[in-house]
C-alpha cells in the first residue's frame, strides 16, 4: 500500500530541495529563497500531519532500509534507514511546524528589514530543516550521529550569519567547538556501541535485534554476540551511555557544556527560535528518548542525567535573573527548561520528558519570535531597560508573548504548567525512594520560583510601565508575516498542554492523559510500558505509588512557587518606572535592600543572596568553564611554540637529532627485545 | 677465512666514521663524502656476507649501490653549486633562512 | 593477468608492468620533445605529454586493479604487481597528473621546463616501481630513483635562497637516511643471506641463531629509519618543513603526497611481507611504529599550531598526517590488521588529493604574489571565491570533518585502533584531530571572514592551476560518499596483501 508512510523520506527531502534552490537560484528569486523554503516546509508539515495520523491508525512502527554504507560482515555494517514510530512522528510534527512558522516569520524579520545575503540564510535554514528531520527519522545511532553533526554545522553557519560583525563569528565558533567537544565523546560512544553490539539500530528488523534489546538480554541472561571488552556488562553499558550523553549535553546545552547557547543568540532571532530553542537543542533530549531502552538499563546513567538536569535547571534560572537583554533571558531560560527535560528522563518520566519537550518547543519558539518582533520594533536594540510600555503599541505581540510567558512560568492552565508539573511529579515520586533524585527534584522545584520571576521581570520590563526611550514610545510596526506565526503559536501555547492533563485526570477520574496513551502503542520494545518494565525489573528503579494527594500537592507546590515568583516580579517591576520604584522600595526597607538599588543588576533579594549566587554562577561560568577551554588552547599553543624550536634551521643539528633518535630507538628496542 | 664478525666490526667502524664526519664537518662536500663512506660500509657487509652465504646477490647489489652513490653525488654536486650561488659558501650551517 | 591494452601491445610477460613502463616512456618522450624543440614555447606540449602519460598509466593501473586482482611476480620475484602496488600506482599517477597540470602555469615563465617535467615523471616511475618492489634491492634502487629527482626538483627555483636551502637539507638528510637504510639492508642480508622479501620471511620463520637477533634487530630498525625518512616521520622528518617550504609549491604537493605514499607502500610491503610479527619475536617493530606514530602526529600538530606561514603550516600538517597513516602499522595486534592496513591505504589515497590540492592552492597564491603569512590571505575569498572554496574543502577534509574523504579514512583508522584495543593511538588521533580543526580554521577564517588586504588585486586566473585545484577538490568531496559507500578497507587490504 502506498500509504503516507511510504512518503516519509519526502518530509526530509523537501527542505533539501529548497536548500539547493535557495543556494543556487535564491538570488534570482523575488523573496531570495524564502518562498521555496515556505513551500517545502509547508509540504513537510502536511506530510508530517498525514504521517502522524497514519501512525495513529496502524500503531505499528514503520521501518525502511535506505542504503547500506559499509557492509563489513565482520564485525558490523553501517546503514541508513528510517524509523517512524510514535516518538518520531510527534517530533516530526513539532519540527516541521516550527520550521514552517519560522520561515514565514523570516519574511518579516529578514526580508522586510532589507538584510543582505538572504539566499545564504534560507539555504542554511533549509539545510537545517533537512538535517534535523533526517536526524529525527534515523533508524540507527550511526545515522543519527551523522545528522547530529550536520545540524551542528547549520547552527554554526547560521549563528555566524552576520559574519562581518565581531561577535557572531566568535559566537559561532564557540558554539561549534563546545558542542564538538561533547560530540567527540558521542563519536567514541557510537564506535563503542558498534563494537559492542555489532549494530546501532534503534529497532530490531528482520531477524536482527536492536542494540537496547541486545543490552537487555546481556543483563538478563544470555550475553551472546555482545562484546564488553572485559567489563561487567552493567558497567560497560553505563560507560557507553555516558559517552553518548556527552554529545547530548553539548547539544542540549547542559551544564557544563551550556556556555555556547547564550552566545549563540548573536544569530538572527528566527534562527534562535528554530534552532536554539525549539529543535536543534532538543536533539540531545530526543536522542536520550530515542534510545531510552538503553538508558533505562543503567540506573547510574539515569541518576547522572537527572542530577545534571536538575542542577542545570536551577543554575541557568538564577543566571537568567540578572540579564539585561531580552534574548539573553530567553537563552538562559532555554538551558533551564532543557534541564527539566533531562530531569524527567533521568527520573524515569519518559512521557513527562517528551511532553515538556513538546510544550517547550511551542512556547519557547513563540517567545523567541515575540522577542524578535520586539527587537524589530525597537530597531534592533535588545536592551530591556530601553523598552517599557510596548503593550499598547504592539498588542498582538504583547498578548501572544504573555501567553508564552505564562506557559513558561508554569501557570495553570497554560501548557507549561501541565508538563512541568508532570516532570516534577515524576522526579518527586522517585525522590521519595532515593536521595539523589530528591536533590535533583529540589533543585528543579526551586528553579520554578526563579523561572516565574525572570519571566515576568522580562514581560514587565518590556511591555509594562512607561516607555523609557524615544524608540519605545513609537516603535517600528511590522506586517502580518510576523504576526501570523505569533498568533498560531500563541494559541497553541495555551492549549497544547491539554494533551496530557494528569492532575485533572486524577482528580476527576476522567481519561485525559492522551499523550501517555499515545506512547503505549508502537513497536513492542519502544513503548512506555516496556521502558517501565526495564526500569523496574532490570534496573531496580522504583517510583512510589501514585496517589491523588501527592499529585495535587506537588502541583500546588510548584504552582504556588511560580505564582510567588510572578508576584515578586509584579511588585518590583510592574510599575511605570521600575528603577524609581526599586529606589523607593530600597529607601523604605533599608535593612533588607541596603539602599543598593542603583540599577537593574541588584535584584530584590539583596546583594547577599540572589545577585551574589547569580554572579558567582556567572563568574564560575565565565571564569572556570571558559577559562578551562581557553587554558587548554593556550597550553597547546605554548607546547607548539616549544616543539617548533626543535627545528633550528641548521642541518647539522638535524643530523645529530636524527642520529640521537635512531640510537634511542635502537637502545630501547634492544632492551625490550633482549638483544644484548 | 676471516670470521664474519670482523667484517661486521669493520663495516660498523666505517659507518661510524662517516657518521662522525657528518656530525662534525660543516663543508657540504665533506658531508657528501661522509655519506659515501656510510654507503660503502654497507657495501663491505654485502660483499662479505655474499661470500659467507655463498650467493652472489649481495655482490651484485653492491654494484648497484655504487652506481646509485655516483648518481647521488652528481645530483648533490649540482645542489651544492646552487647553494654556493645563493649563499656564496658551501658551509651547510649558513643556509638557515627557514627554521622553526 | 591480461588487460586489453598490454595484450594489444604484445608485451608478453611484462604486461603487469605497463603502468611503470608507460611512465618511464613518458619521461623519455618529454626529454625527446625538449631536445627537438629546446625553447620555452614547448611548455604546453611538455605538460600535455606528461599529463597524457600519467593519465594513461593511471587508466591501465585502474583497469588492472578492477579486472584482475591476482598478484603477478616478475624477474624471478624481484618485482610483484598486486592490489597494493596498483592501488598506490593510482595514487602516484593521479598526483603526478594534477601536479603537471598545475605546473603548466607555475613554471610558464621559467627555464628548464623539459627537465622539470622529466624529473617529475621519473620520480613517479621510481615510486611506481617502489610499490612493486619485492626485494630489498629493487626497493633500494627504486627508492633512490624516486628520491634523486625529488632533490633536484626542490632546487628548481635556482635563484631562490629558500629553494636552494630546502634542497640542500633534503639532500643531506636524504643521503644520511639512505645510508642508514642501506646499512640496515646489509645487516638483514648478513643474517638471512637473501634479499627477497618472501625468502627473508621464510628464513626468519625457520628460526635464526639467537646470537643474531641483535644484528637482525639493528637491521630492521635501520630499515625503519629509511622508511621514516621517506614518510617524513619523527625523528627523520627534519628535512620536511624546509623542503616543502622552499620547494616550488606544486613540487611540495607532489613530495608531501606521492612521495609520502611511496614511503608507506615501502613500509607496508617490507614489514608485512618480510618481517611478519610472528617470525621476529625479539624485534617488536609494531611498538616502534606505535611510538613513532604518537610522536609524529603530536609533534606535527603542535608545531603546525604556531606557524605564521600557511605553506609551512601545511608542511607540519603533512608530518602530522604521516603520523595518522603510521597508525596502520602501529596498531597491528592481530585483531583488526586488515582493516587497519586498508584504512591506512585509503587515508593515503584521500591525502593524495586533499593535500596536493592544498599545496596547489598555495601555488596559486604564489603565482598571485600575495605573500605567505596567514594575514596575507585575509579576505581572499572575495577575489577568488572558487579557489578559496576548494581550499576550504581541502582543509576541512584534512581536519577530518565530514565534508571530504578525510573523514572516512580517519574514521576507519579510529575504528581500527579501537578494535585492536590501541586506545592510546585512538586518543592521540582524536586529540590531534581536534587541535587540527583549530589550525585549519585559521586559514579559512582569514580567507572568508577577515577584511581583504587593501590594495591587493588579482589580475590573472591561471586556467591550468585552477583546473587542477578544482579537480582535486571535486575528487576530495566525491571520495567522502565514494569511500563511505563503496569501499571496505579490510577487503581492500586483503586483496592487496594478505
Amino acid at each position: 500500500m502506498a500509504g503516507p508512510l511510504e512518503f516519509a523520506p519526502a518530509i526530509a527531502a523537501l527542505p533539501f530541495v529548497s536548500f539547493v534552490i535557495a543556494l543556487f537560484f535564491g538570488r534570482y528569486m523575488p523573496k531570495k529563497g524564502a518562498l521555496a523554503g515556505i513551500t517545502a516546509t509547508g509540504g513537510s508539515l502536511l506530510l508530517a500531519v498525514w504521517t502522524y495520523f497514519a501512525v495513529m491508525g496502524n500503531g505499528e512502527p514503520h521501518t525502511e532500509h535506505l542504503h547500506t554504507l559499509v557492509s563489513v560482515a565482520e564485525p558490523f555494517s553501517l546503514e541508513l534507514g528510517i524509523l517512524i514510530d510514535q516518538l518520531s512522528a510527534l517530533m516530526l510534527l513539532i519540527v516541521t511546524l516550527i520550521s514552517f512558522l519560522v520561515f514565514v516569520f523570516s519574511l518579516g524579520y529578514m526580508n522586510d528589514e532589507g538584510e543582505t545575503g538572504l539566499p545564504r540564510y534560507y539555504a542554511g535554514l533549509s539545510l537545517f530543516s533537512f538535517s534535523m528531520l533526517s536526524f529525527v527519522m534515523a533508524s540507527n545511532l550511526f545515522m543519527a550521529f551523522m545528522f547530529f553533526e550536520l545540524v551542528g554545522l547549520c547552527s554554526y553557519l547560521l549563528i555566524g550569519f552576520w559574519f562581518r560583525e565581531d561577535a557572531p563569528p566568535s559566537a559561532a565558533k564557540k558554539a561549534f567547538i563546545v558542542t564538538r567537544f561533547g560530540d567527540y565523546f558521542f563519536l567514541i560512544g557510537v564506535v563503542g556501541i558498534l563494537a559492542t553490539f555489532g549494530t546501532s539500530a534503534f529497532i530490531g528488523t528482520g531477524g536482527t535485534e536492536s542494540f537496547p534489546a541486545l543490552a537487555e538480554h546481556a543483563l538478563t541472561g544470555s550475553a551472546d554476540h555482545v562484546h564488553t571488552f572485559g567489563f561487567d556488562p552493567q558497567t560497560w553499558f553505563t560507560i557507553l551511555a555516558l559517552l553518548v550523553l556527552g554529545g547530548v549535553m553539548g547539544k542540549s546545552a547542559q551544564f557544563p557544556l551550556h556556555t555556547w547557547l547564550p552566545d549563540a543568540m548573536e544569530g538572527p532571532t528566527p534562527v534562535s527560535a528554530l534552532i536554539h530553542a525549539a529543535t536543534m537543542v532538543a536533539a540531545g533530549v530526543y536522542l536520550v528518548a530515542r534510545m531510552y531502552g538503553f538508558y533505562a538499563l543503567s540506573p547510574t546513567a539515569l541518576a547522572i542525567i537527572a542530577f545534571v538536569g536538575g542542577f542545570t535547571a536551577l543554575f541557568a534560572a538564577t543566571m537568567g535573573v540578572v540579564k539585561r537583554e531580552i534574548k539573553q533571558v530567553l537563552a538562559y531560560s532555554t538551558i533551564s527548561q532543557y534541564g527539566y527535560m533531562m530531569l524527567a528522563l533521568g527520573a524515569g518520566g519518559y512521557v513527562a520528558g517528551v511532553f515538556h519537550l513538546t510544550t517547550h518547543a511551542v512556547f519557547k519558539a513563540l517567545l523567541f519570535l515575540g522577542a524578535g518582533a520586539v527587537i524589530v520594533a525597537m530597531h534592533h536594540d535588545e536592551d530591556m531597560w530601553k523598552m517599557g510600555g510596548l503593550k499598547n503599541e504592539l498588542p498582538v505581540t504583547y498578548y501572544t508573548f504573555l501567553a508564552g510567558s505564562l506557559a513558561l512560568a508554569g501557570i495553570i492552565p497554560f501548557s507549561g504548567f501541565w508538563s512541568k508539573d508532570e516532570v516534577l511529579y515524576e522526579a518527586l515520586r522517585l525522590g521519595l525512594n532515593d536521595p539523589v533524585f530528591m536533590a535533583a527534584y529540589a533543585m528543579g522545584l526551586i528553579a520554578v520560583f526563579f523561572t516565574g520571576f525572570y519571566t515576568f521581570r522580562m514581560v514587565f520590563l518590556t511591555f509594562h510601565g512607561e516607555p523609557r526611550t524615544n524608540i519605545a514610545e513609537s516603535p517600528h510596526q511590522y506586517g502580518w508575516n510576523m504576526k501570523a506565526p505569533l498568533v498560531v503559536l500563541g494559541a497553541l501555547a495555551v492549549v497544547v498542554g491539554l494533551i496530557n492533563m494528569a492532575p485533572l485526570a486524577k482528580l476527576t477520574g476522567m481519561d485525559l492523559t492522551y499523550l501517555h496513551h499515545w506512547f503505549e502503542h508502537g513497536g513492542e520494545l519502544l513503548t512506555v510500558e516496556h521502558y517501565h518494565h526495564l526500569l523496574t525489573e532490570v534496573s531496580g528503579v522504583h517510583h512510589v505509588e501514585s496517589s491523588t494527594g501527592l499529585m495535587l500537592g506537588s502541583g500546588a507546590l510548584s504552582l504556588g512557587l511560580a505564582l510567588a515568583g510572578v508576584a515578586v516580579a509584579h511588585v518590583l517591576y510592574n510599575v511605570p518606572s521600575p528603577e524609581e520604584h526599586t529606589d523607593k522600595l530600597g529607601s523604605i526597607k533599608t535593612v533588607l535592600f541596603n539602599n543598593y538599588y542603583q540599577d537593574e543588576y541588584q535584584v530584590w533579594l539583596a546583594e547577599g543572596l540572589t545577585a551574589n549566587v547569580a554572579r558567582a554562577a556567572n563568574t564560575f561560568d565565565q571564569g572556570v568553564i571558559d577559562g578551562a577551554v581557553n587554558g587548554v588552547s593556550s597550553v597547546s599553543l605554548f607546547a607548539g611554540e616549544r616543539v617548533r624550536k626543535v627545528q633550528t634551521g641548521v642541518v647539522t643539528n638535524y643530523a645529530a637529532l636524527l642520529t640521537a633518535g635512531l640510537v634511542v630507538l635502537l637502545v630501547a628496542m634492544g632492551l625490550l627485545g633482549g638483544w644484548f | 677465512m676471516i670470521a664474519a664478525k670482523y667484517y661486521l666490526l669493520l663495516s660498523a667502524a666505517v659507518f661510524c666514521i662517516g657518521l662522525f664526519g657528518i656530525l662534525t664537518r660543516r663543508n657540504a662536500l665533506i658531508f657528501l663524502m661522509s655519506i659515501e663512506l656510510m654507503l660503502n660500509a654497507a657495501n663491505i657487509n654485502l660483499v662479505a656476507f655474499s661470500a659467507q652465504h655463498g650467493n652472489l646477490s649481495g655482490q651484485v647489489f653492491s654494484l648497484f649501490t655504487m652506481a646509485l652513490a655516483a648518481a647521488e653525488v652528481a645530483v648533490g654536486i649540482g645542489i651544492i653549486l646552487v647553494l654556493y650561488r645563493n649563499f656564496d659558501d658551501v658551509d651547510v650551517t649558513t643556509a638557515t633562512t627557514m627554521r622553526w | 593477468m591480461t588487460d586489453p591494452v598490454s595484450a594489444a601491445l604484445g608485451l608478453g610477460g611484462y604486461q603487469p608492468l605497463v603502468p611503470a613502463l608507460l611512465l618511464g616512456v613518458t619521461a623519455l618522450l618529454v626529454l625527446l620533445v625538449d631536445t627537438i624543440w629546446p625553447n620555452e614555447q614547448s611548455n604546453t606540449l611538455l605538460a600535455t605529454v606528461t599529463i597524457a602519460g600519467s593519465l594513461a598509466s593511471l587508466l591501465v593501473a585502474g583497469a588492472q586493479l578492477f579486472l584482475s586482482p591476482e598478484a603477478a611476480t616478475l624477474f624471478d620475484g624481484q618485482l610483484i604487481v598486486d592490489g597494493m602496488s596498483l592501488f598506490f600506482t593510482v595514487i602516484f599517477t593521479s598526483v603526478t597528473a594534477l601536479v603537471a597540470l598545475a605546473s603548466h602555469d607555475y613554471i610558464a615563465e621559467r627555464p628548464n621546463q623539459g627537465e622539470y617535467y622529466a624529473l617529475v615523471v621519473l620520480a613517479a616511475t621510481g615510486m611506481t616501481l617502489l610499490a612493486s618492489a619485492n626485494s630489498l634491492v629493487t626497493a633500494f634502487v627504486s627508492l633512490e630513483l624516486a628520491s634523486l629527482p625529488s632533490y633536484a626538483l626542490v632546487a628548481y627555483l635556482k635563484d631562490n635562497r629558500g629553494s636552494a636551502e630546502g634542497s640542500l637539507k633534503y639532500l643531506l638528510i636524504g643521503g644520511l637516511s639512505s645510508a642508514v637504510f642501506l646499512y640496515g639492508i646489509s645487516l638483514v642480508y648478513a643474517v638471512t643471506g637473501t634479499l627477497k622479501l618472501t625468502e627473508i620471511a621464510t628464513v626468519l620463520d625457520a628460526g635464526i641463531d639467537g646470537s643474531l637477533t641483535g644484528v637482525l634487530g639493528i637491521g630492521i630498525v635501520m630499515i625503519l629509519g629509511g622508511v621514516a625518512f621517506k614518510t617524513a616521520s619523527v625523528p627523520f622528518h627534519f628535512w620536511a618543513p624546509e623542503a616543502y617550504e622552499g620547494a616550488p609549491a606544486p613540487i611540495a604537493g607532489f613530495l608531501s603526497s606521492a612521495s609520502k605514499a611511496a614511503g608507506f607502500v615501502l613500509a607496508f610491503r617490507v614489514f608485512l611481507t618480510a618481517f611478519p610479527t610472528s617470525a621476529v619475536a625479539g624485534v617488536d617493530w609494531v611498538l616502534a611504529f606505535e611510538v613513532l606514530a604518537l610522536i609524529t602526529m603530536t609533534l606535527g600538530t603542535f608545531a603546525a599550531a604556531t606557524q605564521e606561514e600557511v605553506k609551512r603550516m601545511l608542511a607540519y600538517s603533512s608530518i602530522a598526517h604521516a603520523g595518522y597513516a603510521l597508525i596502520a602499522l602501529g596498531a597491528l595486534t592481530g585483531a583488526a590488521d586488515r582493516l587497519l592496513v586498508g584504512a591506512g591505504m585509503l587515508h593515503l589515497l584521500v591525502y593524495g588529493f586533499m593535500n596536493t590540492g592544498a599545496f596547489l592552492f598555495i601555488a596559486l597564491a604564489e603565482q598571485w604574489g600575495i605573500g605567505r603569512r596567514f594575514e596575507d590571505f585575509n579576505g581572499l575569498a572575495k577575489e577568488a571565491p572558487v579557489a578559496c572554496t576548494a581550499m576550504s574543502l581541502f582543509l576541512v577534509s584534512l581536519a577530518g570533518l565530514p565534508f571530504g574523504g578525510g573523514f572516512v579514512s580517519k574514521y576507519f583508522l579510529l575504528l581500527g585502533t579501537v578494535l585492536s584495543s590501541s586506545y592510546l593511538l585512538a586518543a592521540a588521533l582524536i586529540v590531534n584531530s581536534a587541535l587540527s580543526v583549530y589550525i585549519y580554521a585559521r586559514v579559512i577564517k582569514a580567507m572568508w571572514i577577515e577584511d581583504p588586504v587593501p590594495g591587493r588585486t588579482i589580475e590573472e586566473y591561471p586556467t591550468g592551476l585552477y583546473a587542477a585545484v578544482v579537480v582535486a577538490a571535486v575528487v576530495t568531496v566525491l571520495l567522502l560518499p565514494g569511500l563511505a559507500l563503496f569501499t571496505d578497507p579490510a577487503q581492500l587490504a586483503s586483496n592487496a596483501l594478505f
